[in-house]
């Protein structure tokens, strides 16, 4: 599988031991960390698979490559390391590092297979997620067999594009119910946790729910191939759910780690400055975006001088609850923190307010949900016509109606059936209609009311 | 990543079966205009992603970090950080470009429009510099002795001069023996074309009248390339007098004055007669126009000087005219009536850039 990987440097190792003794006593705790090296435009491939090589083959992860292959040799943009949540923890290594850099890589990976094992969004992941992608590649390459490229990836596309309909809280909460009662106190589930979600599967199905995605898997009129590539769409969105909801901390506890490694006692000294460089480089803040390792080695920082325990946030909090502990005035002032919204006059982004209780506001409101909108579906047989009525839960921020009704054609087309979206646009209710074909919109006052009632 | 290469090969399948669909929309567009290289031609890769549910542009704005008062627009640029120093994650929402052989968007052309492909005339002979190794002499470097000839010709010696022994089976080429490879120079049938891109800069001829001869050219010399292994273009502006300019000063000239038309055809025609005589080359001329000529006296002697000089050695003439605010559209309607039956003249006319696809399939569509 890793053919054109190889083994880490012999170079490499004495100091990958040492850093990973390191890191043991300052109190990580990880699984087996596997380095392998790869060039750069192989470590490229790799996270245009999501970090697994051996995924179904899609024209997806073809643009994905070809854009940071792009973006490589224009030198907009290079990968300097990539971890994977398994059992044990593969870390690549970019062999086009320098000597420095690596042992930054290799301390930062530390600090992300400490967070892998040990956060509570990652607990429901399956840890052997290598071999069941592999299975999953292996299935669908079949289905190609069978039926075809062009209905496989048609059907595909469909999938993908409904990707995001799942519930993020969902393997967490399942998790804690099968747990519940089951295990001696103390103990962590085992492996294949994941396949608790499996559990779902079949009649028990109860509306309304935020994983649309597991009830078109269970209940839309599929051939066999389509429900389990659909079931195969799922699990795979699961999986990389936490990346998504954890992506401050996991970035930030890394970081964190890795700059108090390095700066303490592995570094030579004509190191010290390319150090500084690259840490600086990696944790700057770009005006007008938010550096997730900017943003959560400050938290980390900051929390360890209130003399929080360090290792019990990483445990228990997501991004949206970490931030929601953490950021207070003090914090956002020493940060400078800001809002910014688009200017309706100059038509250019400017810096709104200072004000810390907003600041707080938007940066929940950009987090929550894994960043994505919150979709719910009420029914499936919306007005006794077996149609899907779905709601978008308005937070304050609209959705991109073109787009949400191209995602809403998809769906039509995989239920087969008309199916409506409940959404918010300039303060009024709207229903927004596809029947697979055509998308139509209309005011939604009665619904909305007949829905209270 | 061997299969990443074909993930990616796919992908790239796929941007060449959108673009076929969207030729149309690229054909009256001059998007692909500033993207064409040497060989390749980069597409704008857009409405290729999925589609997701997402926040729309209404809900910019967000939380940033940095100095700045209220009111103090955000700084685009990003000297303040070391960008490069950044994790590769955070891409931005740049639109991707994917290169294609200009050949296959000739075919992509040819198909859309169902061109033909060009008889080229004549089947004139050229010797190319080129050639293979597969030609033997008897000197020359022993870098490129043939070792199997050399030892057959030794071999064939050794019996003929009864040196043979059986039982101790010996061959010493000697300098006559020695075969060494030669370049043969294969004559091979060549083709070359030459194309003169004609446009009236004169004062009615205004920006959009230019974009579409742009977007026209482009398409056309597209075509040509793909047709002949050596294509040459010539561009010619003319008001009251003609020059020959490149390409850049082609596109972007805005000159103002009178028009005489007669100046740009005497220098087309001077052009063919001293480098790009009719034996040995292809001849396209194509002119472009909103169709005021200075005089009546004028558009006669154009006509003179098509039918009598340029008509008899060119493939084809075109003629396209480009509707403008100013211009009357007259020099189209006394081609047409005076030359009506030259069969290798082409006169076109073109309201607007939706035009252009059947402008283009009217010049190419003859297959001359």
């Amino acid at each position: 599988m890793m053919r054109q990987s190889s083994p880490i440097d012999p170079s490499l190792r004495p100091w990958a031991e040492r850093i990973e003794a390191l890191a043991r006593s300052a109190g990580l705790d990880f699984f087996d960390v596997v380095f392998e090296m790869v060039d750069p435009s192989q470590v490229n491939a790799l996270a245009a698979y999501g970090g697994f090589p051996v995924r179904y083959p899609s024209w997806r992860f073809g643009m994905e490559y070809e854009r940071m292959e792009k973006g490589r040799q224009w030198g907009l943009s290079k990968i300097y390391e990539l971890v994977i949540n398994t059992d044990p923890t593969y870390a690549y290594l970019v062999r086009s590092n320098s000597m420095m850099e690596q042992k930054l890589v290799m301390a930062h990976v530390f600090g992300h297979a400490d967070f892998f094992k040990h956060n509570a969004w990652f607990k429901p992941t399956d840890r052997g997620m290598l071999d069941r992608m592999a299975h999953h590649g292996s299935r669908i390459r079949r289905f190609v067999d069978a039926y075809g490229q062009e209905t496989v990836d048609r059907f595909l596309d469909q999938a993908i594009s409904l990707d995001n309909l799942i519930d993020p809280f969902l393997p967490a909460r399942e998790l804690a119910r099968s747990a519940d009662g089951l295990r001696p106190q103390g103990e962590a589930p085992r492996e294949r946790s994941f396949s608790s979600l499996e559990l779902h599967r079949g009649a028990g199905f109860k509306l309304p729910s935020y994983d649309v995605l597991g009830h078109l898997a269970e209940n839309a009129p599929l051939e066999p191939w389509q429900r389990e590539l659909l079931r195969i769409v799922r699990a795979e969105a699961y999986y990389f759910v936490p990346q998504r909801m954890t992506k401050i901390m996991n970035e930030g506890w890394a970081s964190f780690w890795h700059s108090r490694m390095l700066t303490h006692g592995l570094l030579e000294t004509d190191e010290i400055v390319d150090f500084a460089d690259c840490h600086s480089g990696a944790t700057a803040a770009v005006p007008g975006q938010l550096n997730p390792y900017k943003l959560g080695i400050e938290l980390f920082r900051y929390a360890e001088e209130k003399g929080m325990d360090l290792f019990k946030l990483r445990q228990v909090h997501n991004d949206t609850s970490f931030i929601d502990a953490l950021v207070d005035e003090e914090f956002a002032e020493r940060c400078s923190l800001f809002v910014y919204d688009r200017n309706p006059k100059s038509g250019a982004l400017e810096v709104a307010e200072r004000g810390w209780v907003e600041v707080k506001r938007r940066l929940l409101q950009g987090l929550s949900w894994g960043g994505t909108p919150r979709i719910e579906l009420l029914d499936d047989d919306y007005e006794g016509r077996g149609e899907l009525l779905l709601k978008h839960q308005f937070e304050g921020r609209e959705l991109d109606l073109s787009e949400a009704g191209e995602v809403l054609k998809n769906l039509a087309r995989l239920w087969r059936r008309p199916v409506h979206l409940l959404t918010t646009e300039r303060e009024e209710s709207r229903l927004v209609t596809s029947d697979g074909a055509e998308v139509s919109a209309a005011p939604a006052g009665e619904i909305e009311s007949s829905e209270a009632a | 990543m061997f299969r990443i290469e074909r993930d990616r090969a796919r992908f790239r399948e796929i941007v060449r079966g959108r673009l076929r669909r969207d030729l149309r929309s690229f054909l009256s567009s001059s998007e692909l205009l500033g993207r064409r290289g040497e060989e390749t031609v980069s597409i704008p890769v857009t409405q290729i992603e999925t589609p997701r549910f997402k926040y729309g542009d209404n809900s910019e704005g967000g939380v940033g970090q940095g100095p700045g008062e209220a009111g103090e627009p955000l700084e685009a640029d990003e000297s303040q950080g070391d960008a490069a120093g950044g994790a590769g994650e955070q891409e931005g929402h740049h639109i991707l470009e994917v290169d294609v052989d200009l050949a296959e968007l000739a075919d992509m052309l040819g198909e859309e429009l169902e061109l033909p492909n060009i008889e080229p005339r004549g089947d004139r002979m050229l010797t190319s510099n080129g050639g293979s190794y597969s030609g033997i002499r008897r000197v020359g470097p022993k870098s490129l002795r043939h070792f199997r000839r050399t030892y057959r010709q030794a071999l064939k010696r050794t019996i003929a001069s009864g040196e043979w022994d059986p039982r101790r089976p010996s061959v010493i080429p000697t300098a006559e023996d020695e075969r060494i490879r030669c370049v043969k120079e294969q004559p091979k049938p060549e083709s070359s074309a030459v194309v003169f891109h004609i446009m009236d800069v004169s004062g009615s001829m205004g920006r959009e009248q230019k974009e579409i001869v742009r977007i026209k050219a482009f398409w056309i010399d597209t075509w040509l390339r793909k047709q002949y292994d050596n294509l040459e273009v010539v561009y010619v502006v003319h008001d009251a007098v003609a020059k020959i300019v490149d390409q850049e000063t082609f596109f972007h000239l805005r000159e103002s004055g009178g028009t005489k038309i007669s100046s740009a055809y005497d220098t087309c025609l001077s052009e063919i007669l001293e480098r790009y005589r009719p034996e040995e080359w292809n001849i396209y001329p194509f002119h472009y126009s909103d169709g005021d000529n200075w005089s009546a006296r004028d558009t006669e002697r154009c006509i003179a000087v098509l039918r009598d000089e340029i008509l008899p050695r060119v493939n084809q003439f075109c003629y396209g005219q480009v509707k403008s605010a100013y211009g009357s559209g007259q020099f189209k309607k006394d081609l047409d009536s005076a030359l009506p039956d030259e069969e290798g003249l082409v006169t076109w006319a073109v309201e607007d850039r939706d035009g252009i696809p059947d402008a283009i399939r009217a010049f190419l569509g003859k297959g001359r």
